[in-house]
């Protein structure tokens, strides 16, 4: 494990850990508490068993006196202990150990007492009871009144209880220490798909874009999510990475093809000495040539950037124009091709069509599609332009009355480079740029496009814009100026 | 000397056929796979230029078909391409010289040239025969180490027959490798030039250079001079 990162592994066994540790402190002090109340019952119990003992071995002494003694035969102590027997007369009738300081304080009252002797803390009972000597002599006996007081120190009672303790900490030691190797071996074996995985990761590359979750990841319901998670995203990054590959490689083919056309012209024009007629000739194909290079570059560039603003942003006051006004001037310019092709163009505008378009991108759009329409129309037909306004959106539909479209064509359309008939050399098929252009301005604007088959025949491509009302097409441009 | 040009970009082709026909070779000019195929084999071609991106078949394809059929014509594959594995892999596939676009109109000449030179065996620009000079880059002739003065025709005649110094050229052979599609052309029109090349080449005292066989072709005498 490298040091500096976060481990699970070691976060959960931490955790675990310490609410061993905790529960066990928990025990301990129960424990300990339980221990030392039973401790102390049977302390106390035998404090007052030998108090009582000792109240027992008060007798009769024997004299004309009718005095009293202690007789301490069969009797055992603690050699700690301590005790002392009083009768009313103050006459110490047996006493062992520091046991006076004791006495003073407590013979008075009887039951127990913690005490401190000789700096070590016990705990004393006391009893008051009463002796009657002779009580069948006529002139009734003698009464006493005998104290007693017993005491043994504390620390027997804790060192018992510190065993007690010392036994659990042990065990709850050895547990830890158990769950400790049994946790990192299980976690370690749980968490092997994730290294399963994490080793398959490590072969994708823009090169090799394989990825298949191990069936060990799979099958582990915490890291479904993850390797569902991880195909969809790759899958995803491989279609935009191939795409763009091909879009360069494309591009890339494209441009030399000209650039080579505009070299072998000029080459060709100065391989020998040739009359004037021919170098003007030669340079003005060349210049075609050069031109046609151009529009390819001006073309890859527009699209550039059009894709690069990301869809949907505005930029400027000069973003909103007349969709009518495009698609008039885009009909106007085609007119000459048109005318060419005997195809008469029906326009039907919309009232009003402000959409969040520059003009020049707008323009593009409706002479992109056009043009499109143009190429794949047979000579004497028609095609019909008509913008609708809707609810929110402006709609373009370009109706031609071509050949329509393959339908293994469809889904490769906006693609850049893609001439839907692959017997159609690039000549005819413009720069291929065309409709790709087309759906980057849409999308920019936060719009869309489609192309289909018209039932009647040919094909009819779709726009639909979001339109911008009146008031907030003169309203915006303020706005967007305050923003800025 | 005739070359097939296989290229799907009309002005590219255009200028690449003016520029080879320029120096003297006859070129014939294909935009798709399907007809590249269809022309390559005839055989008649002492070199092939061929585009890899083509509409239909691909230049590969064609290279593929060529060289299962057993053609051994020289292929120069022209490529916009980057991937050198895609050149290993033409060049495992029978091609035998490639070329990146945008290319240089002269290297692509002087690779053609080379590629027609080695399908003939022959290693250098030069070919010589008896006191029989010529040479391809100049297009220029010496015999006796003094020079002849050719027309465009007669060089290549000369030239094809000196590739195969040996060997009997029938006038349909020579048709077939001097002339493109492009150009009218007659059996008689071959006659005419070899008589010309003689009335030009021999020398007074020796046997004629181009021996005629009939009803059989050419063939450049080459026993008692060598």
């Amino acid at each position: 494990m490298r040091s500096g990162l976060i481990s699970i592994t070691r976060r959960l066994v931490l955790t675990v850990l310490v609410l061993e540790v905790l529960s066990a402190i928990a025990l301990i002090t129960a424990v300990a508490v339980r221990e030392r109340n039973l401790e102390m019952r049977a302390f106390d119990a035998t404090l007052v068993g030998t108090a009582d003992s000792l109240m027992g071995a008060v007798q009769d002494a024997e004299d004309e006196h009718d005095n009293v003694l202690l007789d301490l035969r069969d009797l055992r102590f603690n050699k700690n202990a301590i005790y002392r027997v009083e009768d009313e007369s103050k006459k110490d009738l047996g006493s062992h150990g520091d046991v006076m300081a004791s006495f003073d304080s407590y013979s008075s009252s009887p039951g127990f007492h913690n005490a401190t002797v000789s700096g070590k803390r016990y705990r004393v009972y006391v009893i008051h009871g009463i002796r009657v000597i002779d009580p069948g002599a006529p002139t009734g006996g003698a009464t006493h009144h005998i104290i007693v007081l017993y005491g043994m120190p504390l620390g027997r009672v804790w060192h018992e209880v510190i065993e007690a303790i010392r036994f659990f900490i042990f065990a709850t030691a050895l547990l830890l220490g158990i769950t400790t190797v049994i946790m990192m071996w299980c976690i370690k074996r749980y968490l092997s798909p994730l290294h399963d995985l994490a080793r398959e990761a490590d072969g994708i590359s823009s090169r090799n874009w394989k990825f298949e979750a191990p069936s060990s990841a799979k099958d582990t319901a915490e890291l479904r999510p993850l390797t569902d998670a991880l195909e969809a995203a790759l899958a995803r990054l491989q279609r935009a990475f191939e795409q763009q590959r091909r879009f360069t490689s494309d591009a890339a083919h494209e441009l030399k093809t000209d650039v080579a056309i505009v070299k072998s012209s000029l080459q060709l024009l100065s391989m020998r000495r040739r009359t004037l007629e021919e170098y003007d000739h030669g340079l003005a194909v060349s210049l075609e040539d050069f031109v046609r290079l151009e529009e390819t570059v001006q073309r890859m560039l527009t699209l550039a950037r059009l894709e690069h603003v990301p869809a949907g942003t505005l930029q400027g006051a000069s973003a909103n124009c007349s969709l009518n006004k495009a698609m008039e001037e885009a009909v106007h310019q085609s007119s000459y091709l048109a005318k060419l092709k005997q195809i008469e163009i029906a326009f039907m505008a919309a009232e009003d069509a402000t959409v969040p378009l520059d003009y020049r991108d707008a323009l593009l759009l409706c002479s992109n599609i056009l043009q499109n329409a143009l190429q794949h129309s047979s000579k004497e037909s028609r095609i019909h332009v008509s913008i609708a306004s809707e609810a929110q959106n402006v709609q373009l539909n370009v109706r031609d009355n071509g050949e329509g479209i393959h339908l293994e064509d469809l889904p490769f359309l906006f693609e850049p480079f893609y001439r839907g008939d692959p017997s159609r050399s690039r000549k005819s098929g413009g720069t291929g740029l065309g409709l790709s252009i087309c759906k980057a301005i849409c999308d920019r604007a936060g719009g869309s496009i489609q192309i289909s088959n018209h039932t009647a025949g040919g094909a009819i491509v779709t726009v639909r814009l979001p339109v911008i009302s009146k008031r907030e097409s003169e309203a915006s441009p303020r706005s967007l100026e305050s923003i800025k | 000397m005739r070359v097939l040009l296989v290229e799907d970009e009309q002005r590219l082709a255009e200028n690449v056929v003016a520029a080879l026909r320029e120096v003297g070779l006859a070129v014939d000019h294909a935009a798709d796979g399907a007809t590249a195929s269809l022309l390559a084999e005839q055989d008649v071609y002492d070199a092939i230029v061929l585009d890899l991106m083509l509409p239909g078949k691909s230049g590969q394809g064609v290279l593929g078909d060529l060289r299962q059929q057993g053609l051994h014509t020289p292929v120069l594959i022209l490529t916009a391409q980057e991937g050198k594995e895609s050149i290993v892999q033409l060049l495992n596939a029978g091609a035998d010289d490639y070329l990146s676009k945008p290319f240089d109109l002269g290297e692509l000449i002087a690779r053609i040239k080379a590629l027609i030179r080695r399908g003939k065996g022959k290693a250098t620009s030069l070919l010589t025969l008896g006191d029989v000079e010529l040479n391809t880059v100049n297009q220029t002739v010496r015999r006796s180490n003094q020079p002849v003065d050719l027309s465009p025709t007669e060089y290549r005649i000369l030239e094809y027959l000196m590739h195969r110094p040996r060997a009997v050229v029938s006038k349909q052979e020579l048709l077939e490798h001097l002339y493109d599609f492009d150009w009218e052309h007659h059996s008689n029109v071959i006659e005419a030039h070899i008589s010309n090349l003689r009335r030009k080449l021999d020398l007074a005292e020796s046997e004629p250079l181009i021996e005629t066989l009939r009803h059989r072709g050419y063939r450049l005498r080459t026993g008692d001079i060598s």
